[in-house]
This record gives C-alpha cells, structure tokens and sequence, in this order.
C-alpha cells in the first residue's frame, strides 16, 4: 500500500518557483529522504507534505487520500522540527500531552501513552522538567517522543540533527535508525547531510533547484548517479570529475588519462555502446574508493602525489589526473609521501561517464 | 597616573551626585512640603526638615481641599481614574496582544501594510483628533463620560501595544506555531495555551507603559470629561488652581503626591520586569 505520493506538486510565489513539479512515491514503513543544498526546496515540499504550505498545483496523497484540502491536525503526520519546537512554558510531560489534550484523548490513556513513549526514549526521568533544563540530545528525544505519542500514519522530520554537535548527531541518526526498524514507520526527513541520507534512507530524493534530480536507493544514487550534480553531492569526499576524450584503440573504446610524467589509455568495459561518441568530450567520474594502487605487473598510471590526509582508516591521496586534481582513498600502508610516485589505477567497471554540456550519465 | 585616575572618579561621582541630587530635590521638597503646618512653610525655609509631622494636609487634599465650587478633595477624582485606568489598561493590552499575534504569527496579504498603518497611530499628536473625537464619542453616546475615556484610551493605547507586542511576537521561533498546529491546536489554544505564557515580560512591560500613560494623561481628561467623569489630573489641575485666601502648599503637594503614587507604585512592583522585557528579543536567547 502506498503510504506518500506526490504527483505532479509545483510550489510558486508569483515568478518564483520553488518547486517545479515533483513526483514522490514511497510505500508504507519506508524512509524517505529528501536531501539537497539549501534553497533547493526540501523544507517547502516538506511543509507541503504536513499541510503548512499548500501546493500551487499538483496532490499530495497519505494512505488513501488526497489530502490538499485536509488541514495539517487531521493529516495523521507528526512532525519534529529542526529547533525542536518544544512549548517552553510547558514540562515535557505536558509537551508531550498537548496534542492528546487537543485531540480529546482520555486522561488515562494519555499516562499510559506518555509512560510507554518515554520509556522507549529514555526521557522518563525528565518529564518534569522544562525544555530549557535540558540538554540538546534530550531536547531532540522529547520532540521525538511528542511525535511518537502520536503514532501517525507518516513521521515527518525536518533536518532534526543539524543543531547537535558531532558525537551527539552520529548516536541520535543510529537512534533514529533504530526506531524505524523497531516501529516499522513511514518516515519522510529532510536533510542537508548527504551522509545522513546514505545511512538512514530507503528512498532518497536529491533535490536542486527545485526538481528532483535523481529518486532511488542509496545503493542506485551513489553507483549511478543520474547527473554531474547528483554524482558531486553524494559521497564524501566527492566524485573526482575528469575531462578526457572518447577514443579507440585495438577494437577496444576508452579513454586516455594523463599524468604529470605519464599517459595511457585505460578501455572501458562495455565501450562499444559509446561508439557514436568517438573523439567527443566526456566526463569521467570515478570515486576516490575506486582508484587503487597497482600491483607490481599490474598496468597503472605513475602519479605524483601532492598531499596526503590520514584519516586513520584510510588516507587520501591528492594528485592530478588531466590537468584536475583527483583524490583516491588508499590503504595507508600504500600511501607514499608528497613528492613521490605512484602507480595508480582506475576500476573501470565502476567508474561512470558524463555528458559535459547536458551534464548526464552517459554509461 | 594613579593618581589622576582617582580625580577622574572623584569628579565622575560629583557630577553624577549633582545630579541625582538635582533630580530628587523636587521629590523632596513635595514630600517634606506636604507634612508641614502652614505655619511652618510661612515661617521656615523651603528646604529644611519638618518641625513636627503632620498629616492634615494629606486628609484635607483627599476629602475636603476644594477644587473649584465643590469641596470634597481629590477622592472623587481618583476613583474615577481607577475606574478609567484599569478596563482601558486591560482593554488595550489584550487586543495588542491580539493584534501582535495575528501579524507576527497569522500573516496575510496586506499585513505589513495593516501593521504600518497601525504603527502611524503612535506618531499622530493627540491634539490632532480633540475635535473629531468629541463628535465621535458625541454620536457614540459617550461624552463626559468615563466610558468615554476609557474609549478614547483605547484606541490610542492600540497602536503602541499592538508595536510592543507585535515585536516581541516576531522573535518568537515560527515552528512552534507549526508545532501546535500539527498538534491540533486553533487560533485561539495556541494563542492561551502557547504564545501567551510565553509573553509575560512583554505583558509587564504593556501593562507599566499603558497605566502611565493613561494615569497621567491631563489632555484627554480635560476635553472629553467633566463634573464627575474628571479623572484625577484634571482634579490635581482644579484643585491647583482654585484661589481662595491663601495658598495652601502643603494641600498642594500633597495632592500631586497623591495623583502620581500609583505610577510609582506600578512601576516599584513591576519595574525588574520592565527592563527585562525592553531588553527581551535584543539578545537572541
């Protein structure tokens, strides 16, 4: 059963258009993510989802209905917002309360629902107090237990991390993680951090300028990337990005790479299918994942290393490939020091190609 | 250069004594005024202690000091303010706080224009609308009244409350408001359930402001009232400026003492709030 379609939704003040027809389509107990640079209207078609904004054109369905005309209280949603939006007169137990208060849930089941919800949350020991007695990480639980004391068909969460620090964000997005597969909710979370988007989603939605650049699973998105931006904005540290040609050579179709002191033609599996694209310009995209050191014996590109960054792990390694600088990611037992050479090589059977003028996956 | 510093202070703390002392002479003078005989101020000097204390003048400025042909003091007068005061005190801030919730929270289109042209209220000079008002409250059924007045008050006092709340109201975060709403919460539950204990240094600062300003206003009062609607600015200016044989200062002093102690009472018992509330929503936090 489908638990959230958009169809066809536009958002627009007067010449501005937020929101340029989006098209969303998740099924019941899945987590939704929209992510995107800010100002690309992730939080417009969230506040569009719970009924704050309403659509210029287009529907929003939850369930079974189309819910345009329904107001936000009457959505089944709950919400948590960034700043967490706590009633700061109010003790959490009367935060949590005030929608069953509104709602004409009776006073008992009211207790119970608040004992179950806190304890799930560990926040039962601060139900007294006020929000501004407490900490960020238990701010961000009670605006989760106010949306849980709900038990909405659709959980919306608006960037709910983004004000904690570091430590706190990676334990709470682990948390939230955790409910979802212990409640079995749909989930729709706005984000800016592409990282949160790759851990926490089922479906992600990249968004820009309003249109929904690529819709998929985490997996599809990182791997095959629709477009430039979408292969940019996923992954960390970014898709190096290299212009080269598309050439032949032997029967076989790929492209030449040059180093600073080395040059080589790598083929691309499957290369065929670009044999109309013969000597035009291409983007080569490839991850830093998926450039390895070359075994003795093994063909590679001899490449001089500019700067290293350990991250433990890994360490990155800085060089230049076609005149861009490209980073690989290396065991660091691998990694020379800056000034030295390396033997680098691409796995071809991942990397992606784009078109430079449509910006498009090409392969 | 130690030195030199310590004549800065010594200098700093003489002016800043001058003035303090230059501020509260008048107080002092009405103060010791109103407890001397008026054998006392005939004979001694304006600034000296009283001899003996005595509090006759207090009781006649409030029952029997004559204030024009009648002679009952400054009783009368002062109940009437109260009776002014409090609904137009209370009736102006509500509908501010109204006022400042629907355009900081309930935006329309047209509400910045709605807002600006409420905001031109506060600049408009009360002689301007003497005369327009007086046929206003003429055709309401309402001159020389103290519902008049209570009226008159009102709609002024809207215009600044409606600032003083609307301001703070902006800085409270939107997403409560969201918040509510998805809760369920109308208009009105979000407004006394939510916006409203949240509101309570702005409250003090309205309350404070309002009182005063209408406690003390004499322009209002004297055109749109008369006989017993006068409220007690109106009476203190009578009673000032009723002749008989002699001058009665300590009557005198006593009774501006008398009309001014509610402000300075309000503003003893809510003044911490008062500067706290200015200061609210200058500093984000």
């Amino acid at each position: 059963m489908g638990a959230l379609a958009i169809k066809n939704v536009t958002k627009s003040f007067g010449d501005t258009h937020i929101l340029k027809g989006i098209d969303i389509h998740i099924e019941a107990g899945e987590f939704l993510i929209l992510v995107g640079p800010s100002g690309c209207g992730k939080s417009t078609l969230m506040n569009i989802i719970a009924g704050l904004e309403a659509p210029t054109t287009g529907e929003v369905h939850i369930g079974e209905r189309i819910v345009n005309n329904v107001a936000p209280k009457d959505r089944d949603i709950a919400m948590v917002f960034q700043s967490y939006a706590l009633y700061p007169t109010m003790n959490v137990r009367k935060n949590i309360a005030f929608g069953m208060e509104t709602r004409g849930v009776p006073k008992k089941e009211q207790d119970e629902i608040i004992a179950r919800v806190s304890k799930m949350l560990q926040i039962d020991h601060l139900l007294d107090r006020k929000p501004g007695q407490l900490s960020g990480g238990q701010r961000q639980r009670v605006a989760m237990g106010r949306a849980l004391a709900r038990d909405p068909k659709l959980f919306l969460f608006d960037e709910p991390l983004s004000n904690l620090d570091a430590k706190l964000r990676v334990e709470m997005r682990t948390e939230i993680k955790q409910l979802h597969h212990r409640l079995k909710t749909t989930i729709v979370y706005v984000t800016h951090d592409q990282i949160e988007a790759m851990t926490l989603g089922d479906k992600i939605a990249v968004m820009k300028d309003g249109i929904i650049q690529q819709f998929g699973s985490p997996e599809e998105i990182y791997e095959r990337p629709s477009n430039l931006f979408v292969a940019g904005f996923i992954g960390s540290p970014s898709m190096n990005f290299v212009e080269c040609h598309l050439a032949e050579q032997g029967g076989e179709y790929g492209v030449s790479l040059q180093s600073e002191g080395d040059a080589r033609f790598v083929a691309l599996p499957n290369g065929a299918r670009l044999a109309d694209r013969i000597g035009q310009k291409v983007i080569l995209g490839v991850r830093p994942e998926q450039i390895e050191v070359a075994e003795e014996g093994e063909p590679g590109l001899a490449c001089k290393v500019h700067l290293t960054e350990p991250t433990g792990p890994d360490t990155m390694i800085f060089t230049q490939v076609n005149g861009k600088e490209v980073v690989a990611r290396v065991h660091p037992r691998a990694a020379r020091h800056p000034g030295e050479t390396m033997r680098l090589k691409l796995d071809m059977g991942k990397v992606v190609l784009f078109d430079p003028q449509t910006e498009l996956r090409l392969v | 250069m130690d030195n030199q510093n310590k004549l800065w202070r010594v200098a700093l703390y003489a002016v800043l004594v001058y003035a303090a002392v230059y501020y509260l002479l008048p107080l002092y003078i009405m103060a010791t005024t109103s407890v001397k005989s008026m054998d006392e101020i005939r004979a001694g000097n304006l600034i000296a202690l009283p001899m003996s204390i005595t509090f006759d003048a207090w009781g006649k400025a409030w029952a029997t000091a004559c204030t024009g042909v009648e002679c009952g003091g400054l009783s009368r007068y002062f109940w009437n303010s109260v009776q002014m005061v409090i609904p137009a005190v209370l009736i102006s801030t509500t509908l501010g706080a109204i006022n400042g919730y629907v355009l900081s929270k309930w935006r329309f289109r047209g509400s910045e224009l709605t807002f600006a042209l409420i905001l031109f209220g506060v600049f408009i000079p009360f002689q301007v609308v003497l005369l327009p008002m007086a046929q206003t409250l003429g055709w309401f059924g309402m001159a020389r009244s103290v519902a008049g007045l209570v009226f008159v008050h009102v709609v002024f006092g809207i215009a600044s409350t409606t600032l003083f709340f609307r301001n703070y109201y902006v800085g409270i975060p939107d997403e409560l408001i969201k918040a509510a709403r998805l809760d369920g919460a109308g208009f009105w539950r979000i407004f006394f359930k939510v916006v409203l204990p949240m509101s309570t240094p702005i409250v003090m600062v309205v309350l404070i402001w309002q009182f005063t300003q209408i406690w003390n206003d004499f322009l209002f009062g004297v055109v749109f009232s008369s006989g017993d609607s006068q409220p007690i600015t109106v009476g203190l200016n009578n009673l000032a400026n009723t002749s008989t044989s002699v001058k009665e200062y300590n009557v005198d002093m006593a009774a501006a003492i008398i009309a001014a102690l509610p402000t300075i009472i309000v503003y003893v018992l809510a003044g911490k709030y008062f500067v706290r509330g200015l200061t609210a929503g200058a500093v984000k936090g």
